[in-house]
């Protein structure tokens, strides 16, 4: 390519970029010598995975007792969490297959940190579900293997059908993340040296760049997108049935899927503002994450906000309009009962603090969302923590009804998983090029088209 | 062949090292006790349970017991069907005796004081000492208590004769006002009888009979066949007169919140209303005067109509007044008991519903006399003091002065098995027995007779001898005979001596060792008294009341730990208190108004302050309690009593004065007005209840007698056959409205969890009926008992993680002090429901959980994974979870030995619940084969779940639901019949309940 001939600047979705070698130069720069700010934050990261596995440690140690939980709240901070990491992971696979085959223009600069992401957030959920349960080493029941005992697990349930959705769903969203970084990763190769350049020869499958490479990448490329666009929808939809088969009041909804699907994709994108606003800064890649991109992702946020308040209101409605006393008292229990100030962090960062994404301004403000994007995963983690925790609490048989707390051991566990979710992150800024450069460079104009245009004219 | 080891060689090489191995796992260190069966024991068939019959000393009704042993060992203890008391049912701490045995504080042995350590010793070298100093005591021995059955009583006063000195008998609980209003008004030295299963109108004035009284076994099983609806629709009536509502206050039907102390008024205002001139009264005609109604009625603090109402339902008859009992012994108690007597006499009830003598065996003046034991030894009276069975430095006041008179007694003795307060102090611990493991005698009242056996070898841990033995080997030394060589012998020698020829002394031991009652009941029937003058004076006011607080204050017995005396149990601790529903600490309750008034809540830790002592304790807010009184329940506060009980709770003796009642020499526990103060602390509530109101949802909902019978045939007709079917279980879906149900079973029922139902020959399934029940929580004891549950303790208790796997819900749809003209108290007793649809099944990922054939919701412990879902989609939440080891850390050697081996012990992370008793099942189930016989199903009444067999009301019935002719189908076939929540969530559980049937209009909870 003809890297030093400038491009054109100002008609296109990244203004600043002067010529086609910068994005490699810049790009690429992210996997040099890391800064004290990478240091730092890889520092308390890694201190944080310590408190992540020794607060399990101890829990398997010790016993599950270690954790708040009780009856009647079986499940608490844990599967909350897990909720949480899930939804995470939804807007990675969005953003690089869904927006990939609508052919949205501003999904280039984000999406390699979105599937990123979505990787190391399935990573995070994917344990949970083994720290939360009593008897982590037959875990393992719960795959369907063929056995001595004739025994498969119970295909009713839906915490089976949640271990295929979950592993189904890393192994897809995992091969679409590497399949997506090899002519990247091809890249990095060519100006690594050392042991870098050996890791990246092999992750790179021997990419040269030749025209049927290209082709088949295309064409794999699309695939896997259409093959990763439905499990987008499935995978949240599947766990939102781990409660909505449960008979528990605010449970049992049919609501439920479409409901999670949507909470799914705004904590999802709101991470990745979370993320992408301090990348952006350490790398210095202002010029490939603009104000364009994060004001569509943004919108994107506001119209999942609205579907997500018109289901929280839906389900209140419901619990009137039903006329059952059960479900009525559970909803009005989640507004004032034990644990409202849960649901009220719910609905002022899901629905209040989001309308401030109708002005242009904010949208256009990086702080602002940063601060806002915040805001977002506070309150889905809290809309998770209100359904699983606040339901139970309060079911069908008044003399069991409890009060359930959250232990210290559950709290480590809690902060840990951020910083696991964060070390893998860390480390991928400083090892994949965090934007992908192929795709970049794709939207970017040929010079050559510009100057023959020159030509013509 | 190549060289190097050769296949031969190497085997042999295993061959040897791996017979060394095994012979060094196999060296003798430390296994002293190695028993194999060489020859084995004729009673022991390893597998089988071999069950021998004995007597409960956990108070004085003194139950009959069954006693199951396995490979030697005592696992669980049963009511004894034969025995008179008993009559098969156990209450808790009839349960909870079994944890005394194993309880690992027991004295490992002799122990002589060392300055302020305790030395183990031989028992030779005890004896000798104990020898010695009686010696040197030279008449001035005193022996307090002792009386642990007939024959140990007149063995201990023949040794204090002997060797010159007296014993005192002494008794924390004991109704010794009523034994002495009896004498006084009849001139019979004895409880009467009660018939309250004849009775129609049952007035109680404080007596709690159900939890704390005489005999709670006994009267609990006559008070439900008295108070719960029969098939013709006829029901007693109970009228509770009492400040607070105990157990047995719960259970009436109408509450009269009278003053505490006012039993006496309100008894003679009635008994001048049915006895208008009083002349009916005979010598208490002028009392009977004095108390018209109008005097009665002010005394009592309730209105002159409340009065003539009662006493004009009284006179029609068959009723029954019962004197105020241990829970409200004030300083006019046996003028209250004289009072409530003749009331009775007035109603023509004496030689009807109350029998002149001939009820249980209680102490006489069980405190009156400890005074005088306290005098002198506090003046040096006294050279050594033996205690037995008693803990009076717990059980007596401060200011009692016990403690620095028992100090100065220069050798005191203790024969207590376990630490109390008492042996604490002693110079000399001597550890008798348990009783299961010890030989005795027992006359619950007269005519009753029944033989103690021990049903296994002493626990090994504990080198211990029973006290008749010491007392024998004592004496000898001493060179006194006092018959026969061991306690054994003596007591043989004793019922020898009643009969005539040895040959048939040896039948009749044999058959009362088999069947554990021998001697005659007479039943206690006995023609009609008259009344006598009083022979002492009696006051029938308002008793005095010390010092000059706001708030009266209400010392009663615990149901869970009597006096003290069951607070080292931690199945006793971790039971919720049947009123309070409290777990492990004290409590004090108080009525929600009166709490209001001073800005008191619930967990506000107060300083109570009487002129006796002060305390700190935090509050229960209880509705069914005067406004002007408190209570706190006695046993908690032990300082040395062993690990569960040390520390718990506060110890409500400290708040009284030393007095006895006058004439009846009983320790007064309402004797003192307090003063409650907060402290500013909180301290939150140990329970198990989460809200006592049921939000009108269909849990536990009663009907009015009125309304039984009432039902329109047609609604019953339309839902007949799905009742049907639910009733023999199966997955059916409830058809669309006005549908048909669809034939049974579905096409899709006959897979998975559902699968061949329809093949089997039993649906097993239960029913409670609600009318009965009182809430006693003896099932929840039996179930912890027999399915290895263990206590969690009260950190993880207070965190809601207790494991029984049943408990005992109490819903107040009307507790008012205020209006509390009709009560209605909800006991529900919630266990697993065993759900033909059941919600916790599909959701287990790993069919830990599932249905078998007979319709049994099993839990297969070794499949669970513990994902908790099918807990959170219980709606009973019924459900327990292993938080951790609890049964490895909480248990300790030789608690352990109590395990029932035909339970599984479960471990860290699983879910466990009720399994209807599956081993119960099996092993019914297996003798029907080894019998064979022909259909090879249990017979009906066969499988008896260890609630069932505990409960003292009869509420409880198991059976085949598949079976019309079986007794459950028959009780299951009432109108009453519901199951709870069935009608909202289709669980179709085969635990059926029988609605509660009230005497007014059900105004809310009814949802039918």
């Amino acid at each position: 390519m003809a890297g030093g001939t400038p491009i054109e600047r100002g008609a296109l979705t990244h203004p600043d970029v002067e010529r086609l070698s910068d994005v490699n130069r810049d790009v690429l720069r992210a996997l040099g010598r890391p800064g004290l700010g990478w240091w730092a934050l890889f520092a308390l990261a890694a201190a944080g995975v310590g408190l992540f596995f020794g607060s399990w440690g101890w829990q398997l140690y010790r016993g599950i007792g270690v954790s708040g939980l009780m009856s009647p709240v079986g499940w608490g901070v844990y599967i909350t969490t897990f909720v949480f990491w899930v939804g995470i992971a939804h807007s990675g696979t969005l953003i690089s297959a869904i927006l990939f085959l609508f052919r949205a223009p501003w999904r280039q600069s984000i999406y390699r940190a979105a599937e990123a992401m979505t990787v190391f957030a399935v990573m995070t959920a994917g344990l949970f579900p083994l720290i939360h349960v009593g008897r982590v080493w037959h875990a393992y029941w719960l795959v369907p293997y063929p056995n001595s005992r004739f025994l498969w697990p119970n295909f009713k349930s839906p915490l089976v059908w949640d271990v295929f959705a979950v592993t189904t769903y890393f192994t897809v969203s995992a091969v679409f993340f590497f399949l997506g970084t090899i002519p990247d990763v091809a890249a990095a190769r060519d100006a690594a040296k050392g042991l870098r350049k050996k890791l990246y020869s092999v992750i790179s499958l021997g990419w040269r760049g030749t025209d049927q490479q290209w082709h088949h990448f295309g064409k794999a490329y699309i695939f896997l997108a259409a093959l990763a666009t439905p499990l987008v929808l499935s995978v949240h939809s599947v766990v939102s049935w781990d409660f909505a088969m449960g008979i528990v009041p605010g449970w049992h909804a049919t609501i439920f899927a479409p409901y999670f699907v949507a909470g799914a994709i705004f904590s999802g994108v709101a991470m990745v503002i979370t993320l992408t606003v301090p990348m952006r800064k350490i790398f210095g890649l202002e010029a490939y994450l603009t104000t364009k991109h994060f004001d569509a992702m943004a919108k994107l946020c506001l119209l999942t906000s609205l579907i997500v308040l018109y289901a929280y209101l839906s389900e209140f409605f419901m619990a009137w309009y039903s006329g059952e006393e059960i479900e009525r008292t559970a909803f009005w229990n989640r507004l004032f009962g034990t644990y409202w100030w849960a649901s009220w962090t719910m609905l002022t960062c899901n629905g209040l603090v989001p309308i401030l994404l109708w002005f242009k301004r904010v949208r256009h403000s990086i702080p602002a969302l940063f601060v806002i994007s915040i805001f977002i995963n506070i309150g889905m983690w809290f809309e998770r923590y209100v359904i699983v925790v606040t339901s139970l609490h309060h079911e069908y048989e008044p003399w069991a009804w409890g009060v359930y707390r959250p232990s210290i051991v559950e709290m480590g566990i809690l902060i840990g998983s951020f910083c696991w979710f964060g070390f893998w992150f860390l480390l991928f800024t400083r090892l994949l090029p965090p934007i992908a450069i192929q795709e970049l460079k794709e939207v970017l104009p040929p010079p050559l088209r510009k100057q023959r245009q020159e030509v013509h004219s | 062949m190549t060289d190097g080891i050769k296949r031969r060689d190497f085997l042999k090489v295993l061959g040897v090292s791996g017979a060394g191995a095994t012979l060094t796992a196999c060296s003798t260190e430390n296994v002293e006790r190695l028993l194999p069966y060489v020859t084995m024991s004729e009673d022991i068939i390893p597998g089988v349970s071999t069950w021998y019959t004995t007597v409960c000393d956990g108070c004085a009704a003194q139950c009959g017991m069954w006693v199951r042993t396995r490979e030697g060992r005592v696992v669980k203890v049963e009511g004894n069907p034969n025995h008179p008391v008993s009559q098969g049912a156990l209450c808790s701490r009839g349960h909870a005796t079994l944890q005394h045995l194993y309880n690992p504080d027991r004295y490992p042995g002799p122990m002589i004081r060392e300055g302020d350590v305790l030395r183990q010793t031989t028992w030779e070298e005890a004896e000798a000492l104990l020898a010695q100093r009686i010696q040197s005591a030279a008449g001035n021995a005193l022996f307090i208590g002792g009386a642990t059955g007939p024959s140990m009583a007149r063995l201990v006063d023949a040794f204090v004769r002997a060797v010159g000195g007296r014993r005192v008998q002494y008794d924390a609980l004991s109704d010794a006002p009523l034994r002495e209003a009896t004498r006084i008004a009849f001139g019979v030295d004895e409880l009467p009888r009660y018939e309250i299963s004849q009775a129609r109108l049952l007035v109680s004035f404080g007596d709690d009979f159900l939890e704390t009284g005489a005999s709670p076994v006994e009267h609990g099983r006559a008070f439900a066949r008295m108070s719960a609806a029969d098939e013709h629709g006829s029901k007693g009536r109970f009228v509770f007169a009492g400040p607070r509502l105990s157990l047995t206050g719960l259970n009436a039907d109408e509450w009269i919140p009278i003053r505490a102390g006012a039993e006496a008024a309100l008894a003679l205002g009635m008994a001048a209303a049915i006895a208008e001139d009083g002349a009916a009264a005979g010598p208490y005609a002028s009392v009977v005067r004095a108390y018209d109604v109008r005097t009665a009625a002010n005394a009592a603090g309730v209105s002159e109509d409340t009065v003539r109402q009662l006493a004009e339902r009284f006179a029609e008859g068959p009723s029954l007044a019962l004197g105020p009992g241990v829970g409200a012994h004030h300083r006019n108690a046996t003028a209250a008991n004289v009072a409530a007597l003749i009331l009775n006499f007035v109603a023509g009830n004496v030689g009807r519903t109350l029998h002149v003598g001939g009820g249980p065996n209680v102490a006489t003046r069980p405190f009156s006399e400890m005074e005088a034991a306290i005098r002198s030894m506090a003046g040096g009276q006294v050279g050594v003091v033996m205690v037995h069975g008693a803990n009076p430095a717990y059980s007596l006041p401060p200011s009692s002065g016990f403690a620095e008179a028992f100090g100065s007694v220069g050798f005191k003795v203790s024969f207590a098995s376990a630490p109390d307060e008492t042996s604490a102090m002693a110079d000399l611990i001597l550890p008798d027995r348990h009783f299961l493991e010890a030989w005795g005698d027992s006359m619950p009242r007269s005519g009753v007779m029944a033989i103690r056996q021990p049903a296994m070898q002493p626990v090994p841990h504990f080198d211990s001898k029973q006290t008749g033995d010491v007392v024998l080997s004592v004496a000898s030394r001493l060179g006194h005979s006092l018959g026969g060589a061991t306690f054994y012998e003596h007591l043989r020698g004793a019922h020898r001596a009643m009969h005539g020829s040895d040959p048939a002394f040896e039948a009749a031991w044999r058959e009362a060792l088999r069947s554990g009652v021998s001697g005659h009941d007479m039943g206690g029937a006995s023609g009609p008294a008259q009344l006598r003058g009083p022979d002492a004076a009696l006051t029938f006011d308002l008793p005095e009341l010390d010092g000059d607080g706001d708030l009266t204050l209400l010392v009663h017995p615990s149901a869970r730990f009597g006096a003290g005396e069951f607070a080292n149990s931690p199945w006793m601790q971790e039971l919720p208190d049947p009123v309070s529903k409290v777990m492990w600490h004290s409590w004090l309750e108080m009525n929600p108004r009166t709490a209001e008034a001073r800005g008191i809540r619930e967990g506000d830790v107060v300083t109570v302050e009487s002129p006796h002592g002060s305390l700190e304790v935090p509050i229960r807010i209880y509705p069914g309690i005067r406004e002007d009184s408190v209570a706190l329940a006695l046993g908690g506060g032990h300082t040395d009593f062993g690990r569960w009980a040390n520390g718990n709770g506060v110890n409500a003796v400290t708040l009284l004065p030393a007095v006895s009642e006058q004439p009846s020499g009983a320790f007064v526990t309402v004797a003192t007005t307090v003063t409650v103060t907060p402290t500013g602390q909180r301290r939150r509530t140990v329970t198990n209840e989460g809200s006592s109101d049921q939000h009108d949802r269909p849990i536990a909902p009663a009907v009015a007698l009125a309304e039984l019978g009432r039902e329109p045939a047609g609604e019953e007709e339309a839902h007949g056959e799905l009742k049907e079917l639910q009733g023999v279980g199966g997955f059916v879906p409830v058809p669309a409205e006005g549908g048909e149900p669809t034939a049974f079973p579905l096409e899709g029922s006959r897979h998975g969890n559902y699968a061949n139902a329809h093949e089997a020959r039993a649906r097993w399934g239960m029913a409670i009926d609600l009318d009965k029940c009182t809430g006693c929580s003896a099932c929840v004891t039996a179930c912890q008992a027999e399915n290895n549950i263990p206590w969690v303790g009260e950190q993880q208790a207070l965190m809601g993680r207790e494991m029984q796997w049943m408990r005992i819900e109490r819903y107040y749809e009307h507790v008012d002090a205020a209006e509390a003209s009709h009560l209605d108290v909800r006991f529900l007793p919630m266990l697993c429901q065993h759900c033909s649809n059941a919600p916790c099944e599909p959701v287990c990922p790993v069919f830990a959980t599932y249905h078998t054939p007979e319709g049994v919701n099993v839990q297969i412990y070794n499949r669970c994974v513990g994902t908790r879902y099918c807990a959170n989609n219980c709606p009973y939440k019924v459900r327990t979870y292993n938080w951790y080891r609890y049964t490895d850390e909480n248990v300790p050697e030789p608690m352990n030995w109590q395990w029932n081996p035909d339970v599984t012990v479960r471990t860290n992370g699983i879910m466990e619940k009720c399994s209807f008793c599956m081993q119960r099942i099996r092993e019914a189930e297996n003798r029907a084969v080894v019998e064979r016989r022909e259909d090879r199903i249990p017979r009906d009444g066969e499988i008896v779940p260890a609630c069932q067999q505990s409960c003292p009301a009869e509420a409880i019935v198991f059976g085949n639901l598949r079976d019309p002719n079986s007794r459950v189908s028959q009780v299951v076939r009432n109108e009453r019949t519901y199951r709870v929540l069935d009608e909202i969530i289709n669980t179709q559980p085969a635990v059926n309940y029988l609605k509660k049937v009230t005497f007014h209009e059900v105004a809310s909870g009814g949802h039918d």
